[in-house]
């Protein structure tokens, strides 16, 4: 889309109507045209992002943020207790539902509130696996995390520009995010654990 | 008499009837209505400012023909199973991935110039899905302190906490790309 405001931009650059003033003043104004060119490619890029992508993302934003209102972020801290038990069963209940419901109503950062449910070994194990769903989960919802959508706007915007649907990248993304935030849930609790063993082993030897 | 009264609270009873269908709509109506004013101050505060920034440098980066350069860069890297690898490797590197993190911004605009050349058909739209992964070893890697903090732990527990997801990042950062790998078979096999 900015692509063709673009090339309008060098044909009208093409074709001067006037004389093109020659030596220094040539220059300086070559060398304005130029800088300003700059920008103008810039702006419409920008115009191309608010008509493209901004109206889809206010409806979209504004029917979460009342899905979330109305079921209320409360109901979500009575399974954050649940999740601190121990057990083969419990993982995938604290390194995937967990985070993943934690980003989807308190959106980040307040998502990483939800560790206080947990018990000390497990807060960095839930932490890396809440922080690394805030970006997965912006495919589908961006209320999640509106600051940083453009790791996937800026890829999916070329997917879009190709005339491709986005829904299967989308969809694909969040299930890809699922299975690395549970094995990075897991694989971060047993370093923590390890690192706990010898920090107090030390303690144990100095004393 | 007896018939009044019935009529009385057959009234009554519509009356209640009203007033909960009243309340409950004004209750939704007013949900969404505050749902609506969260959106434009997050596309205000958050969304507009960075399109704005991202405007200017691709606005910049297109037009000096930086981006070509650049291309002619990452289109190795992200074109390939190996490269994808290796750029997840680098951003997972444990003294870099802090120092990428902040706001998500560096992402952000590699996000934005693979974009590009995706749209400009010279990385293989299939791509698109490892390579969002990985871009983002680093997540949050600057935010583990803040974070273990709102999740109210223990000083030691930060101090374990740090090294812990670092490690545990340069580990699963190359793994994520290669589940991201196969979980693009069949992804725009059309096109």
């Amino acid at each position: 889309m900015f692509t063709s405001a673009f090339a309008a931009t060098m044909t009208a650059v093409d074709e001067p109507t006037v004389e093109d003033p020659g030596g220094f003043f040539g220059a300086l104004a070559d060398g304005a045209e130029y800088f300003i060119a700059l920008f103008q490619a810039g702006g419409d890029f920008f115009l191309a992002l608010v008509t493209g992508i901004l109206p889809l993302l206010i409806v979209l934003l504004t029917a979460v943020n009342a899905l979330v209102r109305l079921i209320g972020p409360e109901r979500i801290e009575k399974l954050g207790a649940a999740a601190a038990r121990p057990g083969i069963v419990w993982y995938p209940v604290r390194y995937l539902v967990l985070p993943v419901l934690a980003v989807f109503f308190f959106t980040n950062p307040m998502a990483y509130t939800m560790g206080r449910f947990l018990p000390e070994r497990f807060k960095p194990a839930f932490y890396d696996s809440a922080v690394s769903f805030v970006h997965p989960i912006t495919g589908l919802f961006p209320h999640a995390n509106p600051a940083e959508l453009f790791v996937y706007l800026g890829i999916a915007a070329g997917i879009t520009q190709l005339g491709l649907p986005l829904g299967d990248l989308a969809i694909r993304y969040l299930l890809v995010g699922m299975v690395v935030i549970l094995l990075r849930g897991i694989l971060t609790e047993f370093i923590t654990a390890r690192l706990m063993a010898r920090r107090t082993a030390q303690e144990g030897a100095s004393a | 008499m007896s018939t009044s009264t019935t009529k009385k609270s057959g009234f009554d009873s519509f009356n209640s009837v009203l007033v909960t269908l009243g309340r409950g709509v004004g209750g939704v109506v007013n949900t969404f209505y505050q749902a609506g004013r969260d959106t434009i101050e997050t596309i205000i505060r958050n969304i507009l400012p960075f399109m704005a920034f991202i405007s200017v440098i691709v606005g910049i980066i297109t037009k000096t023909g930086i981006g070509d350069a650049l291309a002619h860069l990452i289109e190795p890297l992200a074109g390939s199973l190996v490269g994808l690898l290796g750029i997840s490797i680098f951003c997972a590197i444990p003294i870099l991935s802090p120092v990428l993190g902040p706001g998500a911004v560096i992402a952000q605009i590699v996000g934005v110039l693979l974009g590009t050349r995706i749209a400009e058909g010279d990385i293989d739209p299939q791509y698109a899905l490892p390579a969002l992964f990985a871009i983002n070893p680093q997540v949050g890697c600057d935010f583990i302190p803040v974070g273990l903090a709102l999740g109210e732990a223990e000083p030691e527990t930060v101090e374990v906490g740090v090294p812990a997801v670092l490690f545990s990042r340069l580990i699963t950062g190359p793994i994520s790309v290669v589940i991201a790998y196969f979980a693009s078979f069949g992804l725009y096999a059309g096109a």
